[in-house]
């Protein structure tokens, strides 16, 4: 291991911890032994939520009520994979100190998280949980080890009233960095190996931005530095406005914007089938 | 001066006289109204192609008057919010130009779209039916490498439209299409600064893409397709065989008024088809795909269908490079093999199979009979060959949507491909030439016992025979006697040998009914077509 | 000709007793076509089926028309220029689409129907003549060539003077009309200095001898703290129109990689003579443009650390100096060679070693 001054080796990721710098191992270690007895302590019953600062050193392993009630959802739906204190089990889920409650928010409130197999990606599914369960388990993960978190304020898109001019910024934007994968109609696209880049037809303005925030599965960390947080809100509202709710002009079918595959497929399937179908009838006895 | 009275109703004589005083044309004009034509629905394709050529010739020719091919930069002001304030080129500004502000401009531009995808389809189904039937044999020859030049001009009229808007996506067009100039070996770099002007994109290449794609190539189009129809004119449409049709005749509708007026409400049945299909379903939005920047690219970039097949190929490619070390070192990249010699064998080897196909079964008569694809098991099995090639080397063009689509890992898609690319076509060959010895082995068994009936009878001691109806006269013992072999349609259902109606009324229907006799009272011998032969070899 | 048609026999159109469609006949069997059957499909004059099928394309006739009224009315009345959302305009091409093709369709049918249903069923048998001119003339024509091929050839024979003076004279007429036409088309790809072919835009040469900056796409430099863990960057060289389509082998992909990765990546790079040192900490940067056919490979996979192509699904590694490990590509994606300045923004330390994007015949 070379030395961690060298630039860019932080251990976290996300801007926030980046910038608070990450607390050390050996409090970390000794904050998880502390949760580990307090969860002992609630397996035997003792009526100690409230009050786990009696067996505490330091304050940062100090719960709100919020993240509690994540830590019981963690418990009976994350903990077999995720391990013990979100520290990860070799082979089965990673570490999630330090992913942050954005993290929480795509992976969970989009259904990929809690996996039902394990596959090359994680899949969208019907979330297991609700907004608040989802939150809760979000805060849970944040107290846990900081991490990238989504903006207070719940904005993710620009007015267009007020500023016109975000939707053609967020769409050059998104052509530097999106359209690589996701594709030029934010249709989605191939990966190597069975991965894939999901669509982007029907996902929420908050999932986008975590998403962007977080770096979900094979997708690079958009951080605040790479793009500052009104580039996420223009390039969300390039996709929301232009992608999402616009009507095609070009016709009642877009082809689902996949490009010459699905032209071609439409010119022999439908255009070359119908003029058959009339040669047949021109040439025909009846 | 004395008014003379007109007299309306001689005028078109008068005109008609005065006309043919002057050049002659009573004679020709006669056998031109007068021309022979024989139906069949298969007869149809090349027309499509046809007829989506004038649509492309009339929808392209509105598309110039709003396009600027020219690669100056300018800023996007228009209506479409979503760019305003972006650089682009004057191409690409003035495409979306004609697609937002002019009225029903998105609406010509479509059908331009369309009608050229419809276009390349066309030749290919069309090109297809000459293959499987045989249509190229002598005298033909020429037709048919006339016809691989068309798909070959359609393929780079098809190729240069799609470059022009110089949008995000025809960019990485032309950049491939760099890629593949730079590969050739030796003149490569030199081939590419000359088209590009210098270093790709330089700001010539739309001009002169546009200049190709409007002027030289459906000028070239135009030739050859007029040389195309007047060969078929010269040298009569091949027919099917049947009763009544040898080698030396053609059966079938006098050009007019019967055949022109049903190619005429083909051609608005095309038109209608174009028209709605525009209308109906997008086709490259380039408002999304934003100008073409050499740094931006998008997931599943494809060429139009008819070029998916050469990208199918360079996908297909593992990844063998020459290495040539003399002097400084030379190579030849493995793009060079798909796409330069790849797509020249392709286009120009099929030319050929005429003459190779004569040369090989040493047939040197003129075939004016069509022959079912069964007929020639080992055309058909070459064409089959030739047809799964091409459909997974097209697949393969896209195959990183069907990955997406259908979650099957991409590099999987593209070990399929190479694999299905070697096994497939030989797989194919042997399947469409037992296919065809089968259909052939059945014909022949009705031809000799009869049509199946379904009757099961039992004989007196007790043997079940099956009862089946004989297609010709019957011996002395009521067995059929075994009728020759024809090339043509054999009823094999009872109903088709007038049992029943027809199940499905005469949509499905062939032209002539091959057991009808036509009901005229000028209906000739059954032997007349022996003996027109004889007439006809006036020489 | 007169042998062709013997069959039937030639009829006097002078006389006027012949019915018009007994001249027709005669000018068919003047083109060598016997009309076999040429019958009415109805019975009688008067047939319900007859009438029926003329409703039938009268009907179409009026729907063509119908829709042919609408697809003008729609085309300047309904409302078309582009506005953003779900809006009426986005409906004016489909609703031209639909009244055009419904009018030509209904055109179509009904003529088609017409020819089909209403014109005469007709059977003709027309002679083909094949197989070439009679005998003599083909003799005739084929010593009309060779005679005027001998006149010809044989002046040029006799004369060696001629021959000799057409060689000189024709061939280089023949070069000089071509030279204008194909000559000012040729571009020698080597001259510029230093060579664009194998030259990027990080080349200092173009930045005054000062190593360029690399920069985002607006042209503003970047640090070392502007790409996350985990993130990617297009960036460009910092010099005028560095982003823009002059440059088009220059836009270059800056990777900051996870520290685990990064070790590899580094490790890997300086057991290679070409990429020793060009990792700067955890960042590494390749070109963008792809070695097999030059688009952009740039769906960055930020866990298996791999980087493929869109357009051939050339699959790169990034950890192990971008070998191609899937797909077409030959050559592994150049390394740009990173290094901080004083002021703390990332410039390259030179430009790239190997030549950028699609592989040439002459590229060392």
């Amino acid at each position: 291991m070379t030395s961690g001054s060298r630039p860019g080796r932080w251990r976290f990721r996300g801007v926030f911890t980046r910038r608070r710098g990450a607390p050390s191992r050996t409090r970390r270690r000794l904050g998880a032994a502390v949760r580990m007895i307090a969860a002992l302590a609630l397996a035997g019953g003792v009526y100690t939520a409230f009050a786990p600062g009696a067996f505490a050193q330091d304050n940062t392993t100090q719960l709100s009520a919020t993240a509690q009630e994540g830590k019981q959802l963690y418990e009976n739906s994350c903990i077999v994979c995720h391990g013990r204190d979100a520290q990860g089990v070799t082979g089965r889920g990673p570490s999630l100190i330090g992913v942050g409650s954005a993290s929480v928010e795509f992976q969970v409130g989009t259904g990929r998280m809690p996996l039902t197999r394990q596959e090359a990606q994680a899949e969208e599914k019907k979330p297991q949980f609700d907004k608040d369960q989802t939150k809760q388990l979000a805060q849970y993960i944040q107290e846990l080890g900081g991490g990238p978190q989504l903006p207070a304020d719940g904005v993710y898109t620009e007015d267009l009233k007020q500023n016109p001019d975000a939707l053609a910024r967020g769409g050059e934007l998104f052509r530097v960095n999106c359209t690589s994968c996701h594709g030029f109609g934010g249709a989605g696209g191939a990966l190597s190996s069975g991965k894939y880049a999901p669509s982007l037809h029907d996902v929420s303005p908050e999932h986008i931005y975590a998403a962007m925030l977080t770096g979900p599965q094979n997708m690079p960390v958009f951080g605040d530095n790479e793009l500052t947080p009104e580039q996420k809100r223009q390039i969300i509202t390039y996709i929301t406005v232009q992608l999402q709710q616009d009507k095609d002009p070009g016709g009642i079918f877009n082809l689902g914007r996949y490009g010459p595959v699905t032209e071609g497929l439409v010119i022999f399937g439908v255009g070359i089938v119908i003029l058959v179908f009339t040669a047949l009838w021109i040439a025909g006895k009846s | 001066m004395k008014r003379r009275k007109v007299d309306l109703a001689q005028a078109p004589v008068t005109l008609a006289k005065g006309v043919d005083e002057r050049y002659q044309v009573a004679t020709p004009l006669r056998a031109l109204l007068n021309k022979v034509f024989p139906d069949h629905w298969s007869f149809l394709l090349g027309e499509i192609a046809l007829f989506s050529f004038i649509i492309l010739l009339l929808t392209g020719t509105f598309l110039t008057l709003f396009f600027d091919p020219s690669m100056q930069e300018v800023t996007y002001h228009g209506p479409y919010a979503a760019l305003r304030g972006v650089d682009m080129s004057a191409a690409y500004e003035s495409s979306l130009r004609l697609s937002f502000e002019v009225r029903g401009g998105l609406f010509l531009r479509q059908m331009h779209h369309w009608a050229a995808l419809l276009f390349v389809a066309a030749i290919v189904v069309h090109m297809a039916r000459i293959f499987f039937t045989g249509a190229f044999r002598k005298p033909r020859e020429a037709n048919w490498a006339i016809g691989v030049l068309l798909f070959l001009l359609g393929f780079l009229a098809g190729f240069t439209g799609y470059s022009l808007p110089d949008d995000g996506l025809s960019g990485t067009g032309l950049r491939i299409a760099s890629a593949i100039m730079l590969s050739i070996p030796v003149a490569g770099t030199w081939i590419s600064a000359s088209i590009f002007g210098g270093e790709f994109p330089g700001h010539l290449i739309i001009g002169r893409f546009y200049i190709a794609h409007v002027l030289l190539i459906p000028a070239a189009l135009l030739a050859l397709i007029a040389v195309h129809l007047g060969l078929v004119f010269k040298q009569k449409h091949t027919q099917w065989p049947g009763p009544m049709r040898t080698n030396t005749n053609v059966v079938g509708e006098r050009m007019f008024p019967r055949y022109a007026l049903k190619q005429g409400g083909f051609f608005m049945a095309v038109f209608g088809t174009v028209a709605l299909m525009a209308g109906m379903f997008q086709i490259n939005p380039i408002w999304l795909f934003g100008p073409y920047r050499a740094s931006e690219v998008s997931s599943a970039s494809q060429p139009d269908w008819y070029v998916m097949f050469m990208d199918g190929l360079v996908r297909l490619m593992p990844n063998w490079q020459i290495y040539i070390p003399i002097g400084n070192g030379y190579s030849i990249p493995p793009l060079f093999w798909p796409a330069v010699v790849g797509l020249g064998a392709l286009t120009t080897v099929p030319m050929f199979y005429p003459w190779i196909e004569a040369r090989r079964t040493k047939d040197k008569a003129i075939h004016n009979l069509l022959q079912r694809p069964r007929d020639n098991p080992e055309r058909t099995g070459i064409g089959a060959m030739a047809f799964t090639f091409f459909l997974v080397a097209t697949l393969s063009g896209g195959n990183d949507v069907i990955a997406d689509k259908f979650h099957i890992s991409l590099n999987a898609m593209t070990w399929a491909g190479r694999i299905g690319l070697l096994i497939g076509p030989p797989l194919a060959y042997f399947l469409a030439v037992r296919v065809c010895l089968g259909l052939q082995q059945h014909d022949r068994e009705v031809l000799a016992h009869g049509v199946e009936t379904g009757i099961i009878r039992r004989l007196p001691n007790g043997q079940f025979i099956e009862v089946h109806q004989p297609l010709g006269p019957v011996d002395d013992h009521g067995h059929p006697i075994p009728l020759e072999y024809g090339g043509w349609v054999v009823p094999k259902k009872m109903n088709r040998v007038g049992a029943l109606a027809p199940a499905i009324k005469g949509f499905f229907f062939p032209v002539e009914k091959p057991a009808e006799a036509p009901v005229s009272p000028a209906l000739p011998p059954v032997t007349a077509g022996e003996q027109r032969e004889e007439i006809t070899s006036g020489r | 000709m007169t042998t062709l048609h013997d069959e039937t026999e030639a009829v006097d159109v002078s006389d006027p007793r012949l019915s018009r469609f007994e001249i027709v006949k005669e000018g068919a069997r003047r083109d060598d076509i016997e009309i076999v059957t040429y019958e009415s499909q109805f019975h009688g004059t008067d047939s319900k089926a007859e009438k029926r099928v003329v409703r039938n394309i009268a009907l179409l006739f009026f729907i063509a028309g119908i829709a042919g009224i609408a697809f003008v009315v729609f085309y300047i009345a309904w409302p078309w220029q582009f506005e953003l959302g779900n809006t009426l305009s986005d409906y004016y091409t489909p609703i031209l689409g639909l009244s055009l093709g419904i009018a030509l369709f209904c055109l179509g049918f009904g003529i088609l129907a017409w020819a089909k249903k209403l014109l005469p069923h007709e059977v003709s048998i027309q002679k083909r003549h094949d197989g070439g001119s009679p005998t003599d003339e083909q003799k005739i024509t084929g010593q009309t060539m060779l005679f005027v091929a001998e006149e010809l050839g044989q002046g040029v024979q006799r004369r060696p003077l001629l021959k000799g003076a057409i060689g000189l004279g024709l061939a280089p007429l023949g070069v000089a009309a071509a030279a204008p036409l194909i000559g000012g088309l040729i571009q020698n790809p080597h001259r510029d200095n230093p060579p664009m072919m194998f030259s990027t835009g990080f080349n200092s040469a173009f930045n005054n001898g000062k190593q360029v900056r690399l920069t985002r796409s607006d042209g503003t430099p970047l640090r070392p703290e502007d790409v996350s863990t985990g993130g990617q960057l297009t960036v460009f060289p910092g010099i005028p129109g560095g982003a823009t389509n002059e440059w088009a082998d220059s836009p270059t992909l800056l990777i900051h990689l996870r520290p685990e990765d990064a070790d590899v990546a580094r490790k890997n790079a300086d057991a290679d003579p070409r990429n020793k040192g060009s990792m700067w900490g955890d960042y590494i940067a390749y070109s963008k443009i792809c070695t097999h056919a030059g688009c952009p490979a740039s769906l960055y996979e930020q866990q298996t650390n791999r980087l493929l192509c869109p357009c051939h699904q050339s699959q790169f590694n990034i950890t192990d100096n971008a070998q191609p490990i899937f797909g077409p590509a030959t050559r592994r994606l150049p390394m740009l060679p990173l290094t901080v300045d004083d002021e703390g923004f990332f410039v390259a330390a030179r430009d790239y070693k190997d030549t950028v994007g699609p592989d040439f015949w002459e590229r060392p």
